[in-house]
């Protein structure tokens, strides 16, 4: 073990390289007039995994108001909603704690792993989104092995100049009334922007009058989807620096969500408390809120042979679950203070890395970098799922890209991770008396009162990538990746115990798991030539131990659940792919099809993993003129036959969608409108991998979408 | 070099391309849930408290492959989900207590059915809404649950539903 530490360090240390955790920094100083395109085409030349740069026009076409679900619109991501508001994403059939959002370089931190737990990012304020598919840990650290999504800024204005935008967001489907300010100055050295953003929306609709509920048949009020309501508040500040070979940006942000929960889905169908209270804008019990603090900054200098960058983080995320207070126990009583809040959790996340870069010498250039990473979460509510719990994490790699001739490339490295959890123990003086009554013996209530036991565990790991960047004539980009990546289990995962609202479901945490490991595959090919585009990316994901919740088959103490579902590992399949294609069919018309495949494969079980994505494809037409673009989608999602022990299958359907963007000129302002309208036809039809899909809660239905966006700036002297 | 390069590029793709056939799992294990069939108690049903004869309990119950255990669990509903706040109140009245009941038993086979008189309701039970819940799990972990309400009352006429 010391040795291969040792090994790991020597490593690191011999080779001093570091990756700089944003490309386009280091573009940028080697070039300032870097436009968009080249940085596109160099951030995916320079990775080994598929790369999809998600810029400006891209976000204006597919802007929803919610990132996810417009970073959907590329083959291999899909939104796992909670409602029609907020989602958090899935990389090729990855989601939760396997899938790193970063945003200016740190690593978002909230409580990823809960299934009606949305990403807290301000739609209107992202500019630039990096994905990267397949097993991304090397870079981006344990959590990163399905993918990542790289929330980044743009390049500032070249000029002096004051700059900002107005924006305005409206949605039929639940009466989203959105808007948005920016006030931005670029002097000199200085770049600043602040944005607020403020979203509201009511209960949204759906496409049905009943829905169907543990077998029992539940009306749906004006076709209103009750009490799913919800606000979003949200603060943005950024700042950079930039002199000479010198560069820092500090960011803070201020992120609040408040979403109501569907009442008939939260515990037994019944009918009162789904009915109808004449208002499809309030936000009554159950809800959640979540509020997200968030503080960086980055320090940056480029010396002749090495470029040095430190990066420094503070997160808050404060997430609190509201429903009135109820018990099974019969002897508890509701707290004095706030009674109805069931569930807190309060996680303090501190991060830092370091990374150095030493460019081009001959055809090498050499990457390295540290990252700390120290986690506290704090809880409260009357209901008990996951402890209070420390955890603190450290990971050092090296990076090497050889540049073997004018077309191939060919990247390796190597990462040692370290991982350290300290759950503190939980006991539930109700429970012991609940089961006391309901006359367990005593060796019973001594096993099931304690909640969760203290768990002290160690995690140490080495991982490794290797793979080849092929770039033939231009025309052709062939890339091929080979990672062992591994990941630390989640708190969740080693020591949640309860039961958490909507899914019946008895959690139970194992603190024995060890942590994940896997093989990754990837090939990706791209074509381009006059005309036409294609790209082909398959991928493998073999896991010797892949962490997933297995119904055991034992019956749960705690009232109102089933069997127990306990964290177990087992070896699991991963395959699939996604397949781009373009051609400009007339001089302003286009076509593009993208379509995308993920087979999940349980191993032991013989059975497929839970929330594996179904099949999809878009076929879309658009047209283009100067400022003007309209676009026609056929967007299809097969059925999901493919289903773990106790998920249902889920229907595929067919959807239209339509949508343009218009620029007009008035008064020496650009005007930017947007419309779009989807699923046209109204379809009924289920999200496999939505909240609300297990209490059979159909998809929005057609939905209207207008958004304004006004532009201006003011050049400076 | 450039034949060198080339044979990199093919000695990395004959890789991929073989990992790619390779791995090819076999036959799927079982995902299909077992089948609840709850005839009595029905949905609305009032039962009587203090009947000593017991619950007439009557279900069959299915499965594709093995059937494994089955669990009951009933619970007070008063007042929608503000019931805790009822039960502190009943506790200081000491004069009725909320019923619950909750157990278990295994079964095995493919189809069973189940008739018995095994859940008797006190004469110090509170009357009024509760819930009935009946889970079945098989062998290989699948579980199907099912919901009814149900009133506990002193006054039960024949069964309405």
């Amino acid at each position: 073990m010391r040795a291969k530490i040792i090994l790991a360090m020597l490593l690191v240390v011999s080779v001093l390289s570091v990756y700089t955790q944003d490309s386009i920094k280091i573009v940028e100083l080697e070039n300032i007039t870097v436009t968009g395109l080249s940085f596109k085409s160099a951030s995916k030349r320079n990775s080994a995994l598929p790369v999809d740069v998600v810029g400006k026009e891209f976000l204006k076409e597919h802007f929803t108001g919610n990132l996810i679900q417009t970073l959907e619109h590329t083959p291999g991501v899909r939104s796992m909603d909670i409602g029609s508001g907020f989602s958090k994403p899935m990389i090729r059939g990855m989601g939760f704690n396997r899938v790193s959002v970063t945003e200016n370089g740190i690593k978002q931190e909230g409580q990823q792993w809960g299934s009606d737990h949305g990403l807290e990012i301000d739609a209107f304020n992202v500019e630039l989104v990096i994905i990267r598919k397949g097993p991304s840990s090397l870079l981006y650290g344990s959590d990163a092995m399905g993918g990542t999504i790289e929330i980044s800024q743009t390049p500032p204005p070249l000029d002096n100049q004051i700059f900002g935008d107005v924006a305005l967001l409206e949605k039929t489907v639940n009466g989203t009334l959105g808007g948005s300010m920016a006030l931005g100055i670029k002097k000199n050295a200085w770049y600043c922007k602040l944005r607020y953003s403020e979203q509201h929306f009511g209960d949204y609709r759906i496409p049905a009058d009943t829905i169907v509920y543990l077998t029992q048949r539940m009306p749906v009020h004006d076709r209103r989807l009750k009490n799913t309501a919800g606000i979003e508040r949200n603060f943005n500040f950024y700042t950079a620096y930039q002199k000479g070979r010198y560069l820092s940006n500090y960011a803070l942000s201020n992120i609040y969500q408040k979403v109501g929960f569907f009442p008939g889905a939260h515990g037994i169908p019944d009918a009162s408390r789904i009915q109808d209270d004449g208002d499809s804008r309030n936000i009554e019990l159950p809800y959640s809120t979540v509020n997200h603090f968030k503080l960086t900054s980055h320090q940056q200098y480029a010396w002749d042979k090495l470029i040095g960058s430190w990066d420094v983080g503070y997160q808050n995320n404060h997430r609190e679950e509201w429903s009135l207070f109820h018990t099974h126990y019969g002897m508890q009583l509701p707290p004095e203070d706030n009674p109805d809040k069931e569930l807190e959790f309060n996680l303090n996340t501190y991060s830092s890395s370091l990374k150095v870069m030493i460019p081009k010498s001959y055809s090498c250039e050499y990457r390295g970098g540290w990252d700390v990473q120290y986690q506290q979460n704090q809880i409260d509510g009357y209901s008990f799922l996951l402890p209070k719990y420390n955890r603190f994490t450290i990971g050092m790699f090296g990076l090497l890209n050889w540049k073997m001739s004018k077309q191939l490339l060919l990247i390796g490295g190597l990462r040692y991770d370290y991982g350290r959890v300290d759950i503190t123990q939980y006991k539930d003086p109700y429970l012991k008396e609940y089961l006391q009554s309901a006359g367990y013996d005593d060796n019973m209530i001594e096993k099931y009162e304690w909640r969760s036991y203290e768990v002290k565990r160690n995690f140490g790991d080495f991982s490794g990538s290797f793979g080849m960047v092929w770039n033939l004539k231009d025309q052709h980009l062939l890339k091929a990746n080979i990672g062992n990546s591994f990941r630390l289990p989640g708190a969740n995962e080693l020591a949640a115990n309860g039961v958490h609202h909507g899914t019946f479901r008895h959690e139970q945490g194992n603190p024995t798991l060890n942590s994940e490991r896997g093989w990754q595959l990837d090939a990706s090919y791209q074509h381009e030539s006059k005309g036409m585009r294609m790209s082909l990316s398959p991928f493998i994901n073999w896991f010797s131990n892949y962490i997933y919740l297995k119904p055991t088959g034992e019956w749960s103490v705690l009232p109102h659940t089933g069997q127990i579902y306990r964290y177990t590992e087992n070896k699991a399949f991963f395959a699939g792919a996604e397949l781009t294609f373009g051609v400009d069919l007339f001089a302003r018309l286009d076509y593009s099809f993208a379509g995308e495949y993920v087979y999940t494969y349980n191993l032991d079980e013989r059975t497929p993993l839970s929330f594996s994505p179904p099949p999809s494809m878009r076929n879309t037409l658009t047209w283009r003129k100067d400022e003007l673009q309209f676009f026609v989608e056929l967007h299809s999602i097969a059925s999901q036959k493919r289903v773990a022990k106790n998920e249902d299958p889920t229907m595929g359907a067919h959807l239209i969608n339509l949508g343009g963007n218009i620029t007009l000129p008035i008064d020496k302002m650009m005007i930017e409108i947007g419309f779009s309208l989807q699923n046209l036809s109204d379809t009924k039809y289920y999200n496999h991998l939505s909240f609300y899909r297990k209490v059979e809660i159909p998809e929005p239905g057609r939905n209207l979408q207008l958004l304004i966006k006004i532009p201006f700036k003011n050049k400076l002297k | 070099m450039k034949t060198s390069v080339k044979f990199t590029v093919i000695c990395l793709m004959a890789i991929f391309s073989l990992s790619f056939i390779s791995c090819n799992p076999d036959d799927e294990g079982d995902t299909v849930k077992p089948v609840i069939n709850l005839l009595e108690p029905a949905e609305g049903d009032i039962l009587k408290i203090g009947d000593d004869h017991g619950v007439h309990f009557d279900m069959e119950l299915s499965d594709n492959v093995m059937l494994k255990s089955y669990k009951v669990n009933i619970h007070s509903n008063f007042d929608g989900h503000k019931h805790a706040r009822s039960h502190a109140h009943a506790r200081s009245s000491e004069a009725t207590v909320n019923f619950s009941f909750n157990k278990s038993w295994d079964v095995t086979g493919k189809n069973t059915s189940i008739h018995h008189h095994e859940i008797v309701i006190p004469e110090n039970a509170t009357p009024g809404n509760y819930h009935l819940m009946v889970y079945c799990t098989d062998a290989a972990g699948n579980e199907s649950h099912i919901a009814r309400n149900i009133v506990l009352s002193h006054e039960v006429e024949e069964h309405t539903h």
